[in-house]
């Protein structure tokens, strides 16, 4: 009964996925993502992976592939500190709306139609997020007619946020964004991949970005997940990185009724470092997973983790962090810790923080913890003449706050802080 | 690494060794008759016969767990002999009057059973394969009402009392192997503390797997009544074969309002050699159920033997206030794998749990800790501490970490904290400095590194634990 569903629900999402494409590398790829997208089925509560996670009222929606999407308004959700933009409306990709590319350093090739073709296209597209055992990468893999290339050039540094806005705005639609980034060697630069609904009724986006990080390059990632109230989000961020190059991901869930953010990470030379902060932000009847994958394959690589939830009303927050250090990846140095606070006696938090640990000259640790505020710290605002709803509020703004502050883009953090604010009640900041 | 290090690591096992006496074995494979068999030679009543035949019914409808991090091949359940006894004998009424081999094959162990009985105080049910050849001190016990006994002898004397709890911890269709066990499951261990006795000795069964070729399927159940306390030892050992063995335990643990129960193993059954040929299969179910408020179960384990271990001694919390712990050192050598570690349900309001794990992996040995914490929507103010440690001894071994953490309930407080290392140059270095030699370093600091769960094991046990790690890492460090 379930697999049915499960199974129907998949060529739902395939939906329009003819491979097609000028370039030969690309209608292979996408046909073979298109065999393992039909012989994978959905996934279920039984697959480990998705235990605490229940797929079924997404399998029960009837989606389509998304229509044309006319006019959008999207200047509200710009971004002041960006240099450039792109615009993808219900997975498509909207050169109308996008801007500041040229003149901003950036190379960006829409792969649609006779696109020119180059080399690092077929080298890193579908290479990094890997779609063999994953049937929502190998639909979005199939799926992709749209997709969306950046090169960083050898030896740049890109001084502005590139904004990569994915709007949805039409209710039951299925989209497939794709964004790929490639950051050559010695490059810099930071983008901001941010998901926002402006609909209130149920779609499914099922997005995947991969990126490539060349030796001795480094890569910053904002990544805000801000869809709508009934939204079904799958999103898939995939990071190689090489020899001595630096990745860092700040990601925020607080959107969405289901969410599930899959973040890995693989060390593709020695000496590389990652850092990961995460935020769920959640309420009413939400769930937001979590789930990361830190494959140190090489030596001297370091990681530092740090993921969050504040967990509200009835929702549920998931998080599984595994971090693997391989045989022969001496000298790794992995920190990886799991925060939760718990506002409610119907919030839930399942969390699995894991060590996968092959080597031995290695220092790894991970923590968790679940919990409500800390008594002693109410009770010493209230000493300060707090009242309790107040010294609740500015306590658990504080701690998803400071989440949030790290992230690299002012506007960006001023606007996730009010946010805060509206969801816990808490203080005015000046 | 170095050559004391690797030295350590090849320890041959002490202990491989068989002793010959003739047993009584029942023909290899699995079916309805094979149970009424064991049922009928050992006289069971027609309830335990019921209990074991629906457990194999439902055996027939499951299959075997594949999510554990271990590797073996397929196990052939039907060819494996399901019950081996030793030739009946007259019951013995002194220890003079048992078998001079078996005797002899406890004192190679280190058990001199009769010393240690009479000058550690502790009484010894001693387990030879699967039937219960002599219990001793057992007057001692009945005067202040425990009873301490094999269990078939308990499906005998005390029916009401075996019928009331056996397969209320772990029923029949709880796992796999659990249902198994309830299937075939030949003797084992009784222990029930009557309502606010407190045990005068430590109970202890010393198991040992003999004859070739046949699973042991023990059961051991143990209930405290209220205000009742004990502290219960098991210790194993097994003689060095080359045919893997499959061992299938259930321990059921029942403690009542205000009883304390406290259970320690230390297991060093055959590991197979150093290319991982033979050795124990050890898939044992054991959980303590925490019925009553104030009650209070203890595990404390030292597993350094077996091919694979495959073991999550559990609590349920259920009574309010109750108190779950797990204390675990596991060393993995050569190609041991374990996949263990433990479960604390929070259930009732209040009730807290502790679990220390230090893992220790050499050699090409996987050494995985899965743990699970669970607190329940009921489970007001329930609180957990977890520290999951490992060592890594040589660059081809993994040590893995899976703790699940599941909460539903905001007046809980969950902390788990895990961190992997390894013994470092400078450690052995500092010790070289002040005239210690590697071997001796690596064993003071093992030594530290086990310290918090040995502290919690009986005196006795934690002497025998010390010279058991010590034996099987001599010569590996360097």
């Amino acid at each position: 009964m379930a697999a049915q569903a499960s199974g129907s629900f998949l060529s739902t999402l395939l939906a329009g996925a003819a491979p097609g494409g000028a370039r030969q590398w690309l209608k292979q790829l996408r046909a073979n993502a298109l065999e393992r997208a039909n012989a994978l089925s959905a996934p279920t509560t039984r697959d480990e992976d998705w235990r605490f996670t229940d797929l079924t009222p997404l399998y029960r929606l009837a989606l389509h592939a998304p229509g044309e999407s006319g006019a959008v308004d999207v200047e509200a959700h710009r971004i002041a500190e960006a240099g450039s933009r792109l615009v993808f409306v219900n997975g498509a990709f909207r050169e109308d709306l996008s801007e500041g590319i040229g003149g901003s350093g950036l190379e960006v090739v829409r792969l649609r139609g006779e696109f020119a073709d180059a080399a690092w296209l077929s080298a890193h597209l579908g290479q990094i997020a890997a779609f063999a055992q994953d049937a929502f990468v190998a639909a979005n893999t199939a799926a992709m007619s749209d997709a969306v290339a950046v090169r960083v050039p050898r030896g740049v540094t890109i001084d502005k946020p590139l904004h990569c806005l994915f709007l949805n705005t039409e209710a039951n639609a299925v989209s497939h964004p794709r964004l790929l980034v490639v950051a050559e060697s010695g490059s810099d630069m930071l983008f901001v991949e941010d998901h926002i609904g402006t609909v209130d009724g149920a779609y499914c986006a099922n997005a995947v970005v991969e990126i490539a990080v060349a030796e001795n390059a480094e890569v910053r990632h904002v990544r805000l997940q801000r869809e709508g109230k009934a939204a079904y989000h799958i999103g898939t961020s995939a990071a190689s990185v090489a020899r001595d190059g630096r990745y860092r991901c700040w990601s925020v869930a607080m959107g969405a009724r289901l969410s599930r953010h899959n973040a890995n990470v693989r060390q593709d030379g020695e000496g590389t470092h990652f850092e990961m902060d995460g935020l769920a932000l959640l309420g009413t009847r939400q769930l937001a997973d979590t789930h990361s994958f830190i494959d140190h394959a090489r030596a001297h690589g370091t990681s530092r983790q740090m993921h969050k939830c504040v967990v509200a009303d009835g929702a549920h927050a998931v998080f599984n962090g595994r971090i693997l250090v391989r045989e022969g990846a001496q000298q790794t140095n992995s920190t990886q810790e799991s925060r939760n606070l718990l506002l409610s006696d119907k919030a839930r938090v399942d969390t699995k923080p894991q060590l996968e640990i092959f080597a031995d000259d290695v220092k790894c640790a991970h923590g968790a913890t679940v919990g409500q505020l800390e008594a002693e710290e109410v009770f010493y605002l209230r000493s300060r003449g707090l009242a309790e709803p107040e010294a609740r509020n500015l306590l658990t703004y504080a701690f998803a706050a400071d989440m949030v502050v790290r992230i690299p883009v002012p506007s960006v953090v001023r606007a996730l802080q009010a946010r805060i604010i509206e969801r816990t009640g808490g203080p005015e900041i000046p | 690494m170095s050559g004391a290090l690797q030295t350590l690591i090849d320890q041959p096992y002490k202990h491989g060794f068989v002793t010959d006496i003739e047993t009584d074995t029942v023909p290899k494979g699995l079916n309805e008759d094979v149970i009424r068999l064991i049922s009928r030679k050992k006289n069971e009543p027609d309830w335990l016969l019921e209990f074991r035949l629906s457990a194999y019914r439902h055996w027939l409808t499951m299959s075997e767990p594949e999510w554990p991090n271990v590797h073996y091949p397929a196990i052939d359940f039907q060819d494996i002999s399901y019950y081996s006894a030793p030739k009946a004998k007259k019951k013995l009424a002194s220890m003079d009057e048992v078998d001079p081999e078996l005797k002899r094959t406890f004192e190679k162990l280190g058990v001199p059973l009769h010393e240690q009985a009479a000058l550690a105080g502790v009484a010894v049910d001693v387990i030879f394969d699967s039937v219960s050849v002599t219990t001793t001190y057992k007057k001692k016990l009945a005067d202040v009402g425990v009873i301490f006994c094999s269990f078939s002898e308990a499906v005998h004397e005390y029916p009401e009392l075996v019928k009331k709890y056996l397969g209320t911890v772990v029923p029949p269709s709880d796992n796999f192997y659990a249902a198994l066990n309830s299937a075939v499951f030949t003797d084992g261990s009784f222990c029930f503390i009557p309502k606010g006795v407190k045990c005068p000795m430590e109970l202890s069964t010393y198991f040992r797997i003999n004859t070739q070729e046949s699973g042991q399927f023990e059961r051991t159940l143990i209930v405290a009544e209220e205000g009742a306390q004990v502290s219960y030892l098991e210790g194993c050992t097994a003689p060095k074969f080359d045919t893997n063995q499959l061992h299938a335990a259930v321990v059921e643990l029942v403690a009542l309002d205000n009883a304390d129960i406290k259970y320690s193993t230390v297991q060093n059954w055959y590991a197979g050699d150093e290319n991982g040929v033979g050795g124990i299969y050890n898939f044992v179910t054991k959980r303590g159920l925490c019925q009553g408020v104030n009650s209070k179960i203890s595990w404390t384990q030292v597993e350094t033997g077996s091919a694979i271990t495959w073991k999550y001694p559990s609590c349920v919390l259920l009574g309010d206030n109750s108190v779950g712990e797990f204390y675990s050192v596991a060393l993995t050598n050569h190609k041991q794998q374990a996949d263990t570690g433990t479960k604390m349900i929070h259930v009732g309001r209040n009730t807290r749990s502790t679990i220390i794990s230090k893992g220790i992996s050499a050699g090409e040995s996987n050494n995985s800790y899965r743990g699970l914490v669970k607190i329940g929507p009921k489970a007001e103010g329930a609180r957990n501490f977890s520290q999951c440690d490992s060592m890594l001894i040589g660059s081809r071994c993994g040590a893995n970490t899976f703790p699940y953490i599941q909460v539903q309930n905001n007046s809980a407080k969950v902390e788990h904290e895990a961190t992997t290392s390894k013994i470092g140059e400078d450690q052995l270095f500092y010790f070289a400095s002040r005239g210690i030699d590697a071997e001796e370093a690596v064993s003071m600091i093992i030594n530290g590194f086990v310290k918090d769960v040995f502290t919690q094991l009986p005196m006795e046990f934690a002497v025998e634990a010390g010279r058991l790690l010590g034996l099987k890492l001599e010569g590996s460090v360097g």
